[in-house]
């Protein structure tokens, strides 16, 4: 198997970053009330972590040891700050709805866990791909926990309605507790899955 | 001593060459978000004022149909039917609620309540956001204050039904219309008197 593919099945699967290290649950739990906010906000982490790679891995010599985690601070804040003004200017309705999320993505620990882990390591293309990985395990999982949470909580997809009219919504799942359950099962399901143990 | 100043030299720089970069996308996205806020705005007076509209042409239709005067300091929206429109803001249970409050000609009784932003439980208090619930505020009556009951007992015409499960969001919410209602409204009649 090439490195590149390792990779990849890495981030998506393996070392998924919320199944496996359980990384960016904060976020996770608060913008998947609804699919189109967890889709929104897994371009934002996505975008946010190859920007970070791209520049961390280019700059991994350059990088003194001592102030490597403030360098990964200054780095993804500045792009966190980006997605905050393009999604206000482009997408008011979105930023309306996962605003203050948006600036937590500075603190979401798998941006800041792939920075220490692999791109100050690794060459500019495969911190690329993992980056790119990681963005997409990250999203697929928000947005699968979304489409669990906006049918039982809001009885709609993307705003459009598929539960039937009178259908009760369940109010806890559009809350916070709804996403620890929900997540909780899939982490469940996504461990099995994968056969991973507990040590 | 050398890999200090280069430490230094190293932070500086990239924090220079990234503040830089910020200071270009704010430049770049500052007049759109304004001018979105500004469309945000305009088109929740228009749905206040129940003037139809079409998404993207709020502008123009705001232009055509709405007048925007001044008395004693505040701002208010005229419609062409004379009904007027001011914006609101108050404490919700957790944070800020804004809007437009319309009242119809003769200052007696609500025409429309929309909301622009607010912070409520999702799910509870956000629902305060529903049209079947500011539906309600439609021709009621405001002179001695809207008064909140029970869901489903709103009988008197100065009488909203809270949301269930929202009652702190709810009563907020009529109270911050009250408060806004007997604030502005003296300066608006002896604007329009004249």
């Amino acid at each position: 198997m090439s490195q590149s593919l390792k990779t990849f099945i890495n981030g998506v699967w393996k070392d998924h970053p919320i199944f496996s290290m359980i990384l960016g649950i904060c976020s996770a739990l608060a913008v998947s009330n609804k699919v189109e906010n967890a889709i929104a906000m897994g371009a934002g982490v996505t975008f946010v972590l190859l920007a970070t790679g791209l520049l961390i891995a280019a700059l991994r010599s350059l990088i003194p040891t001592r102030v490597r985690m403030i360098t990964y601070m200054i780095v993804i804040a500045t792009f966190v700050i980006v997605v905050d003004r393009v999604l206000k200017a482009l997408f008011p309705e979105i930023s309306q709805a996962i605003g203050p999320y948006v600036g937590l993505i500075i603190t979401n620990c798998i941006i800041m866990g792939r920075a220490e882990a692999f791109y100050v390591q690794n060459r500019i293309g495969q911190s690329l791909i993992d980056a790119l990985a990681n963005g997409i395990g990250y999203t697929y999982t928000l947005v699968s926990v979304a489409v669990v949470r906006e049918v039982l909580g809001f009885g709609t997809i993307l705003g459009f309605r598929v539960m039937p009219e009178g259908f009760t919504e369940w109010v806890v799942m559009a809350m916070a507790p709804g996403a620890f359950f929900v997540l909780a099962i899939f982490i469940w399901i996504g461990r099995s899955l994968a056969g991973m143990q507990e040590e | 001593m050398k890999d200090k100043i280069l430490m230094i030299v190293f932070v500086l720089v990239l924090g220079s060459i990234l503040t830089t970069a910020l200071v270009a996308v704010n430049f770049l996205t500052t007049p759109i978000i304004v001018r979105n806020e500004q469309t945000t705005t305009r088109s929740s007076i228009l749905r206040a004022l129940s003037i139809e509209f079409d998404a993207a042409q709020v502008e123009e239709t705001f232009a055509q149909n709405v007048e925007q005067r001044q008395a004693e300091g505040m701002t208010y929206y005229v419609a062409k039917d004379s009904s007027v429109a001011f914006p609101y803001s108050g404490s919700g249970l957790w944070g800020p609620i804004e809007g437009i409050i319309a009242v119809q000609p003769g200052f007696q009784r609500l025409k429309a309540v929309t909301i622009i932003r607010q912070e409520e439980t999702p799910g509870l208090g956000s629902r305060v956001t529903e049209s079947s619930y500011l539906r309600q505020f439609a021709g009621k009556r405001f002179a001695d204050g809207l008064k909140m009951v029970q869901p489903g007992r709103a009988d008197a015409d100065n009488e909203i039904d809270s949301i269930t499960g929202a009652t702190m969001t709810s009563d907020a919410f009529v109270t911050i219309l009250n408060r806004s209602l007997q604030q502005a409204m003296p300066s608006i009649r002896r604007g329009e008197s004249q």
